[in-house]
């Protein structure tokens, strides 16, 4: 993992500083890491898996495979954070730099890189939650995968101690992962954006600055959000873009998605025994495979949403309730942070025992506990952002509580909250691979011990470990991935900007 | 503006309508006590218009939070008429230096929010007493719009509004112009001013905190000069200058100058 991070900060430099100062470069490379970060990694993780363990055979070839799984869940967050940190350091520095002479490499070394690092430590805190769920979802994934075990690992531990029926090894297990969690936290994390802080240019505001939950969480709002602008990336909301930079823009972004479903199906021909004969497959047989997909589709969007709907009803009040008392905030936001990071996943084997081993209730509830910390910390941090005056109100023209939650809070909470819900939907489609079907591999052969009825995540598991693996199923995985993908895509664009825009044109609380 | 409502409110009345007395606060830092206030006490008479005035940070907001009940003194009075003041009431208003409105209302829904609490009054009064008092403050034809969409000037006179609507015997201003720029806080300053002592204005006290001398001097009946902090009183002020005031006039500078003289 640490490797993973590790290889994430050097990538991230190389190509953030590449983007931020070099045009045609920022160009190719921003809307790429646009995309990469729209789509949900996990769904792609079958695919790695293959392609890396036809590369590379055994278990280092599957410890790669997760490392690279890691490495790509981390790497967007943190080359957007150094990005825009070399984008935004003041001309004047440069113009310094370029008047002393400095050589490219000198430039890098002593400002680009020194600019990069508070953004690096931010950006870090949030991409290392984002990688340990993918490093606890990828190697109990992987448990599930015939033969493409990863042997050590605390996910690997977590679910062989569950099917072991061993439970106080499952919650030294958990509990160890709390400890380490927290360790990290405090040890590495904070001393590492402490250290940063010397290298900022300009002064946060006052309040994000003395915050540490609008540290941790403003960041990864403003990534989500800037996904409902792939088309209008530059300006954000406010610019009004020119239809032919509209259009342009636009067609870059279909070449490159173009691309993407390209690369997949080129991709696939290496995995041994995936898509040899998807070619030879008629049209029909296509067809009916996106049938499948489509259904499948269409239960996990409703599925999503209902659990929305219920993270919303639990988490909008849990978050204004404390968000409103200062001294309650102050002792929850540690504690919220280390349970926060405690990946979903990892709950998997003590959820399926608690629901019964209720497929639809143990999805919910991964997917519950994936969405619901988005809209608690975003409507937390909406609140304690507003200006002091804004609680006045309500003694000033002596509101009752009710009044002043309906009139004043709930409101007010809006942007932050719709900010939260994008987020939340987003990482609710990742989270559908290990909450749709959970499996365990014994000595006699994968167990199947919750599954939905229906479902993307169910598809793209069922499809991938099919035995016999026929081309049916190449084709279906494919087209489960690119039309999740397409979907994700489509709805941010179409739905999610649209709400945003006027979430934030009326409900953002600016003097 | 009447020229027999202005010299009532020159002429100092027996009874005040706010009584500062003797008020203190402490704040409690790393459990040393600070002291903010030090037994400050002042008093603002019938149709005076007062100015609290100091140092920055010394905490003249502070005080006028706690004459507004927002704040609870750690010691002392603040007494309206004869009643101690320990929470907001209907008889006393705030309108705040940055506006304070809530950006998914229009202007009269901003107006009427502050008539929420008021279950004396029915929607249709709510209603009329709202437009009404956009209308005085200069926002006839602005009722629907978002304060988004409006200056900043707009926005303060929508603050005053929505203080206006609730019909307040005692007005409490924290530096409302100091967010606007000279131009429009002047404007502003004259039309409120004449609005506040028309002789259909409820309003019988305005107490007002400012850090801007000139501002003072043109508004003023009475200026309460405080302390660097902790906040003492240093000096009352009666500006006894005739209105309208002349701000080039050599008295008017004479008075600048004295208040100069107490913050220095």
């Amino acid at each position: 993992m640490i490797l993973a991070l590790g290889l994430s900060i050097m990538f991230s430099l190389f190509i953030g500083i590449l983007a931020a100062r070099n045009k045609r470069a920022e160009s190719l490379i921003i809307p790429l890491l646009d995309v990469f970060q729209s789509i949900p990694i996990l769904a792609f993780f079958p695919l790695v898996i293959g392609a890396v363990t036809a590369a590379i055979s055994g278990q280092a070839g599957i410890s790669l495979a997760v490392v690279f799984l890691i490495f790509t869940s981390m790497s967007w967050n943190i080359a957007f954070g150094v990005y825009e940190a070399v984008k935004s350091i003041p001309k004047d520095y440069i113009d310094l730099a370029e008047m002393s002479g400095s050589s490219s490499l000198q430039k890098i070394k002593s400002l680009y890189i020194p600019a990069s690092l508070s953004r690096i430590a931010y950006n870090t805190q949030t991409s290392w939650a984002v990688g340990l769920f993918y490093l606890i979802s990828s190697e109990i994934f992987s448990t599930g995968a015939v033969n493409k075990q990863v042997s050590h690992g605390i996910g690997v531990d977590i679910v062989t101690f569950y099917v072991n029926g061993d439970f106080n090894g499952y919650v030294y297990s958990i509990l160890l992962l709390l400890v380490a969690v927290a360790i990290w936290q405090v040890v590495f994390l904070r001393e590492f954006s402490l250290f940063s802080e010397r290298y900022k240019f300009l002064e946060e505001p006052r309040g994000a600055h003395q915050d540490p939950l609008l540290r941790f969480y403003g960041w990864v709002n403003d990534k989500s959000i800037s996904k409902l602008f792939l088309l209008s990336h530059v300006g954000g909301v406010n610019r009004v873009s020119s239809v032919l930079f509209r259009f342009r823009k636009g067609i870059l972004y279909a070449a490159i998605i173009a691309f993407g479903i390209f690369a997949a199906f080129e991709f696939s021909t290496f995995v041994p025994g995936l898509a040899s004969g998807i070619e030879h497959l008629s049209s029909a047989a296509i067809l009916s495979a996106e049938g499948t997909v489509l259904v499948s589709l269409g239960y996990s969007f409703v599925r999503i949403w209902s659990v929305y709907f219920l993270a919303v009803a639990v988490g909008l009040p849990i978050g204004i309730g404390v968000a409103l008392r200062t001294r309650l905030y102050e002792a929850m936001v540690p504690l919220l942070e280390v349970v926060a990071s405690i990946p979903a996943p990892a709950l998997l084997p003590f959820i399926a025992a608690a629901a019964m081993e209720q497929g639809e209730i143990v999805a919910a509830f991964i997917i519950f506990v994936g969405m619901i910390w988005y809209i608690i910390f975003n409507v937390m941090a909406g609140i304690r952002t507003l200006p002091a005056e804004i609680f006045e109100l309500k003694k000033v023209f002596q509101l009752s509580s009710w009044q002043a939650w309906r009139q004043i809070y709930i409101p007010a909470s809006t942007s932050a909250f719709v900010t939260g819900s994008i987020t939340a939907i987003g990482a609710a489609w990742n989270t559908l691979i290990v909450a749709e079907i959970f499996q365990v591999v014994t000595k006699n052969g994968v167990h199947t011990l919750t599954k939905v009825g229906n479902g993307i995540g169910l598809l793209l598991v069922q499809v991938n470990n099919a035995n016999p693996y026929t081309a049916t199923d190449a084709a279906t995985f494919i087209l489960a991935l690119v039309s999740m993908t397409v979907l994700i895509i489509g709805f941010n664009l179409l739905v999610w900007r649209r709400v945003y825009h006027r979430v934030t044109k009326r409900y953002a609380y600016n003097r | 503006m009447t020229d027999a409502k202005s010299q009532a409110m020159q002429s100092a009345s027996l009874t005040p309508i706010i009584t500062v007395d003797k008020v203190s606060l402490d704040f409690t830092k790393e459990k040393e006590l600070m002291p903010v206030l030090v037994e400050v006490s002042l008093v603002a008479p019938k149709d005076q218009f007062v100015m609290i005035t100091g140092p920055s940070g010394c905490g003249k907001s502070t005080l006028l939070r706690i004459i507004a009940g927002l704040t609870p003194a750690s010691s002392g009075v603040v007494k309206f008429r004869e009643e101690p003041v320990t929470k907001p009431r209907n008889e006393i208003a705030m309108v705040f230096q940055n506006f304070v409105l809530l950006p998914w209302k229009t202007s009269l829904e901003n107006v009427m929010f502050g008539l929420l609490a008021r279950k004396d009054l029915t929607d249709q009064e709510k209603l009329a007493r709202a437009t009404q008092a956009l209308d005085d403050a200069g926002l006839r034809g602005f009722e629907t719009v978002y304060p988004g969409e409006l200056s900043g000037g707009m926005k303060q006179r929508v603050g005053v509004a929505r203080a206006l609507a609730l019909a307040p015997q005692v007005l409490l201003m924290d530096e409302p112009f100091s967010s606007l720029d000279d131009l429009t806080a002047e404007n502003l300053r004259r039309e409120i001013y004449s609005l506040l002592i028309s002789s259909s204005s409820p309003i019988q006290s305005v107490i007002m905190v400012s850090h801007n001398v000139e501002e003072i001097i043109e508004l003023a009946d009475k200026v309460v000069v405080l302390s660097a902090r902790p906040a003492r009183v240093v000096g009352e002020l009666k500006i006894d200058l005739p209105r309208p005031r002349d701000k080039k006039s050599k008295e008017f500078f004479d008075w600048v100058d004295r208040v100069y003289a107490l913050l220095a």
